[in-house]
């Protein structure tokens, strides 16, 4: 379903390059974690998966279409097609939860009544339909999280993207988070997650995909953290 | 920019927020946009009654020559009352300059009762005269038709005993320099202010972009549209345009109307264009422009700001 080929990508005003020779394939319905030292190139990495950056030379490939190669008027409709988590949450503070997860049907013009139906669905999968008329501020860092997931997979994402989801929970809150990113890739969704949570990546013995220095280190099936945190 | 109801009412939602947040910078934007189309209104209103004089002054095919009299410094008059026979004489003069029509001869005092019927309620505005008559004694000749009456007029001022003489077409080419001039300086200043309007427009929505640009980052990851993320933008632009319009015409209107009524009282003849003839259609000229200059000044600041 993706695949990287000879991908390396250097930053305008960098010296060397944050990615280089990157060669990787993700199959449909895989789980994925990214893992590395600061600085390695994960979250590069997860920004050509969302074309918030083109690669310097080589393909990123998503069911065999190069999306490097799109128009910028045709990435919103990639977009659409995936589901996107940070760790900073990236909620509006100010709005609802509901109006956080609608947002993402809204901004697609999708119907009122397909929206009444699709958010508090979503909501209930990430165990937050009592918190639906909360501000996102007033959340708990764990709650905010799964009201991210809960925008992400609100549109039946073929891909979720998570970029350190875990990064600002505490332990039991990252496990409720990984939990979710699984039952989300048991549902259908490919997932792949760069993190550094060492316990977590040790414990699901999911696909681990090591970067350094902007290059594959190690890719292992039942992998493991492999570095000390 | 397909839009479905719900949309157009979330980004009006959307730009009234904005508004709200930035109020400060809103305010001096709908004013910017309130005085350049106020001057423009001016303009227009001002271009519209010169024209209007113009034509109720060129309807006339009437020369009017003015008599010599005792007092006239008119170095053609030799400062003597002219006796009957002579006036006849002139008459007479001016029936043979080809082209004439009719002469009608208005003595003074026959152009004083005119002038108090014409006065009407306000004639005590020439009880100051103290029974004292400063008219002339005067011709009114009649042209066949408007072509001849520059040449007419021009016969019959060299025509000893007759001081000056006037005709519709004089005034007209006064007014239509006047216009003109009025018409270029006005769109010349009108410019000026409405690039000033676009461009302070166009900053209070970089400003409004940039307060909500964590929003922007989301929507776009979330895959909205360039035109879904502008179209609040643009919205709040239209509508800094509208209000703007509309103060404008508020103000416009009033003090036109004011403008009339006090004209009417004064000088009761004057051909004014009445405001309930114009209002209308300047409202709704102004503010269909209001809204393209919002518009314009929101779409500047959306291609510099808002790289999606
Ligand atoms: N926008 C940018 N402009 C220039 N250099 C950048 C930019 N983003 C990242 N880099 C550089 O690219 C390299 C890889 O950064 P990246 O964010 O991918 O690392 P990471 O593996 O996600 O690290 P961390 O675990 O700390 O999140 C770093 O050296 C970083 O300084
Ligand atoms: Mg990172």
């Amino acid at each position: 379903m993706i695949q990287f080929v000879n991908v390396a990508k250097t930053y305008p005003n960098a010296h060397s390059p944050s990615l280089n020779g990157i060669n990787l394939s993700i199959g449909r319905g895989e789980f994925v974690f990214v893992v590395g030292p600061s600085g390695a190139g994960k979250s590069t990495l997860m920004k050509l998966l969302y074309r918030e950056e083109l690669p310097s030379t080589g393909k990123v490939l998503l069911d065999g279409k190069d999306i490097s190669r799109l128009r910028d008027s045709d990435v919103p409709y990639l977009r659409r097609q995936l589901g996107v988590i940070f760790q900073d949450f990236k909620l509006l503070p100010e709005r609802t939860v509901f109006e956080n997860v609608a947002f993402a049907l809204e901004c697609t013009d999708v119907s009122r009544r397909e929206i009444l139906r699709r958010v508090p669905a979503s909501l209930e999968l990430v165990g937050l339909r009592h918190k639906t008329h909360s501000r996102a501020s007033e959340l708990s860092g764990g709650e905010q999280q799964r009201v991210a997931v809960a925008r992400a997979i609100v549109r039946n994402p073929v891909l979720v993207v998570a970029d350190e989801p875990t990064g600002n929970l505490d332990p039991e809150n990252s496990w409720a988070i990984m939990k979710l990113l699984t039952d989300i890739n048991k549902m259908g969704a490919t997932v792949v997650v760069a993190t550094h949570a060492k316990n977590i990546v040790n414990d699901m013995k999911k696909r681990v995909v090591a970067i350094e220095r902007g290059r594959v280190a190690r890719d292992e099936e039942r992998g493991t953290y492999g570095y000390e945190s | 920019m397909a839009m479905n109801p719900r949309a157009w009412v979330t980004a009006i939602r959307d730009a009234l927020r904005s508004m709200t947040r930035s109020s400060l910078m809103s305010l001096a934007s709908i004013a910017t946009v309130a005085v350049s189309l106020m001057v423009l209104a001016a303009v227009l209103l001002l271009a519209l009654n010169l024209d209007f004089m113009a034509a109720s002054v060129e309807s006339e095919v009437q020369v009017k020559a003015y008599l010599c009299a005792v007092d006239d410094t008119d170095p053609t008059c030799n400062q003597q009352e002219l006796t009957e026979d002579q006036k006849k004489i002139i008459v007479e003069e001016v029936l043979r300059i080809p082209g004439v029509k009719e002469v009608r001869f208005v003595s003074r005092d026959e152009a004083l009762s005119q002038l108090n019927e014409e006065f009407g309620e306000h004639k005590d505005i020439l009880e100051g005269l103290d029974g004292e008559n400063p008219l002339r004694d005067s011709l009114d000749i009649q042209a066949l038709d408007v072509q001849q009456v520059a040449g007419i007029a021009e016969a019959v001022r060299k025509i000893a005993g007759v001081s000056t003489v006037n005709y519709g077409q004089d005034y007209v080419n006064t007014l239509m320099a006047f216009t003109k001039a009025i018409r270029y300086g006005g769109i010349g200043l009108v410019l000026m202010l409405i690039v000033a309007t676009v461009l302070t427009i166009s900053n209070t929505i970089r400003l409004s972009v940039y307060a909500r640009r964590r929003e922007v980052g989301i929507m776009k990851l979330v895959g909205a549209t360039d035109w879904y993320i502008r179209r609040p933008f643009m919205m709040e632009g239209i509508l800094l345009g509208v209000f703007g319009a509309l103060v404008a015409m508020g103000l416009t209107g009033y003090g036109y109307s004011k403008v009339v009524v006090y004209l009417t009282q004064k000088i009761p003849f004057w051909p004014v264009v009445r405001p309930e003839q114009v209002l209308m259609n300047q409202t709704l000229g102004l503010v269909v422009l209001g809204a393209v200059l919002g518009a314009v000044g929101s779409l500047i600041s959306l291609r510099r700001f808002l790289k999606v």
